[in-house]
C-alpha cells in the first residue's frame, strides 16, 4: 500500500510543481464508452468524448462565462488479449474542433493489477496526431488508475467506488518537448456487470516547458457499457 | 478572484452531483458483500472469534450476501498472516482461511502441489495461497487455542495464473487437500475495467 502511495505521489507531481496558471477554462465533458467482448475474448471499443467550455480567462471580463462547443472526440479500438489482466490495442481517433480537426493513431498496452481491496490498471500508450499545416505530434503517455470499492472488499454490482487516476503525457512535436498531466478523481457506481456511471473532477495542465502554463478543469459524466 | 468563484461555484455543482448519485442510486438490492460494523455481527460470532484469537485487534466484519442467504467474515491481520474467518448467518464457525507464501507449505504439500502445476500447465505464477482449516467450533477453537487438530479438515486455495496445456490463458483458483492433492478448479474472472483501459 505504501508503494502504491509513493507511486502514486510522483505521477501527481507535475501537477503541483508550477504556481499560479496563465490559462484556464474549464467546463463540462460528457463521455460514453462501449465495449463488445468478442468471441475470443479481444474487444471493440468505441468512445464519445465531448467538452464544452463554461468559463474561459482568454476571453475577456465580459466573455468569460459562456457556453462554448470545444471540441469532439471520436474513437475506436481493437483490444487483444493476451491473458486474463494483460491486452494490448490500437485505435484511431477523430477530433472536431474549430479549425483544429486532428486524426490520431494509437498504440497501448494495459495491465490491470488486483489488489486485497483495490484494482490497479496501469496504461502505456504512443500516438501520433496529425493535423492540417501541422507538424505530426508524437506523445507518450502513462496513465495509473484505482478503482476502490467504497463497500466491502469488492466491487459488486449496486456499489459505488472511487477512480483515481494520473496520466503524465510526454509530448514531441517540431523537435520541441512538451510536458501535461492529467489528474482525475471521481465517484462511480457499477449498476449491473459492465455498467458503469462515473461523476468526475479531471484537471489537465500542460504548457510546462515550451508554453505558458494552461490548465483545465473539466466536471465529467462518464457512461461506461460493456456487453 | 474571479477564478475562485467558478471553482467554488464548479465544486458545489459537483458536491451536489455526487449526492444525487449516492441518494438517487442507493436502494439497488444485489448479491454482494459489505462492510458491516461489529455490533451487527452475531454475539457467538465475535466470542468465538476473541477466543481463538486473543491477541486480535480490531478486525473488519463484512456481511456476504449470496442466492442461499448471508454469511459474516472477519478479516485482520494476525501473526503476520492475513486472517478470513467466516461465520454462517447464526454466528456459527464455518471456517479459517489464511494467507501464507509458498515457502510455508510442508515440503511433501509443495512437491504434490508443484507436481500437479508441472502436468497440467505451460506456465504458471502463484498469486494467493491459502490454508483453509474447518471443523467443529470446539475442534477448530481448540486448534487455534490448543494446536489440537482433531476433527480438523484441512484444504489449501490456491490462486494463480498461468497457461494450460491447451493455451488457455487464465485466473484459476485451485482447492488441494491436505497433502496437496488436487481437487477442484474454478475460474476467477476479472471484472471488466473499460472504464480505466479506454
Amino acid at each position: 500500500m505504501r508503494a502504491i502511495l509513493i507511486l502514486l505521489g510522483l505521477c501527481c507531481f507535475p501537477i503541483f510543481s508550477k504556481g499560479q496558471s496563465q490559462t484556464f477554462f474549464s467546463g463540462v465533458f460528457p463521455e460514453v464508452s462501449l465495449t463488445k467482448k468478442l468471441s475470443n475474448e479481444n474487444r471493440i471499443n468505441f468512445k464519445i468524448e465531448n467538452q464544452e467550455i463554461l468559463f474561459d480567462n482568454r476571453m475577456g471580463d465580459v466573455e468569460s462565462i459562456q457556453f462554448t462547443h470545444y471540441r469532439t472526440d471520436l474513437m475506436a479500438f481493437h483490444d487483444w488479449r493476451l491473458n486474463s489482466t494483460k491486452s494490448m490495442a490500437i485505435g484511431v481517433f477523430y477530433r472536431f474542433q474549430d479549425g483544429a480537426d486532428a486524426k490520431r493513431i494509437i498504440q497501448q498496452y494495459a495491465l490491470i493489477q488486483r489488489l486485497r481491496n483495490l484494482r490497479l490498471s496501469h496504461r502505456f500508450r504512443t500516438d501520433q496526431t496529425f493535423a492540417k499545416q501541422e507538424k505530426i505530434e508524437v506523445r507518450f503517455r502513462y496513465r495509473l488508475a484505482l478503482e476502490i470499492p467504497l463497500n466491502g472488499m469488492t466491487l459488486d454490482p449496486g456499489e459505488h467506488y472511487f477512480v483515481i487516476s494520473n496520466e503524465p503525457i510526454f509530448n514531441l512535436q517540431n523537435r520541441e518537448f512538451e510536458l501535461e498531466n492529467r489528474f482525475v478523481f471521481g465517484l462511480g457506481k457499477l449498476y449491473s456487470k459492465g455498467q458503469k456511471l462515473e461523476w468526475s473532477i479531471d484537471y489537465r495542465t500542460d504548457g510546462f516547458i515550451q508554453n505558458d502554463l494552461r490548465t483545465r478543469l473539466w466536471l465529467k459524466i462518464g457512461y461506461f457499457q460493456s456487453f | 478572484m474571479r477564478i475562485l468563484n467558478i471553482l467554488r461555484f464548479g465544486f458545489s455543482f459537483i458536491v451536489l452531483f455526487m449526492l444525487v448519485s449516492i441518494v438517487g442510486f442507493a436502494q439497488d438490492k444485489v448479491e454482494k458483500e459489505e462492510r458491516i460494523r461489529e455490533k451487527e455481527v452475531p454475539r457467538i460470532a465475535q466470542e468465538w472469534l476473541y477466543d481463538a484469537f486473543e491477541k486480535v485487534k480490531r478486525p473488519k466484519w463484512y456481511k456476504e450476501f449470496s442466492d442461499s442467504g448471508y454469511s459474516f467474515e472477519a478479516k485482520f491481520q494476525y501473526d503476520d498472516h492475513f486472517h478470513s474467518v467466516e461465520f454462517d448467518s447464526l454466528g456459527n464457525i464455518l471456517d479459517v482461511e489464511i494467507e501464507m507464501d509458498w515457502s510455508e507449505l510442508k515440503q511433501e504439500v509443495r512437491s504434490s502441489i508443484g507436481n500437479y502445476f508441472g502436468e497440467k500447465y505451460k506456465v504458471h505464477k502463484l498469486i494467493k495461497i491459502q490454508i483453509q482449516y474447518s471443523g467443529e467450533e470446539e475442534d477448530l477453537e481448540d486448534f487455534f487455542d490448543e494446536d489440537e487438530n482433531e476433527g480438523i479438515l484441512i484444504q489449501y486455495e490456491i490462486e494463480f495464473s498461468g497457461i494450460d496445456l491447451t493455451g488457455d490463458s487464465r485466473i484459476w483458483e485451485g482447492t488441494f487437500d491436505s497433502r496437496g492433492n488436487f481437487l477442484s478448479l474454478r475460474i476467477i474472472r476479472v471484472l471488466e475495467m473499460a472504464n480505466v483501459i479506454f
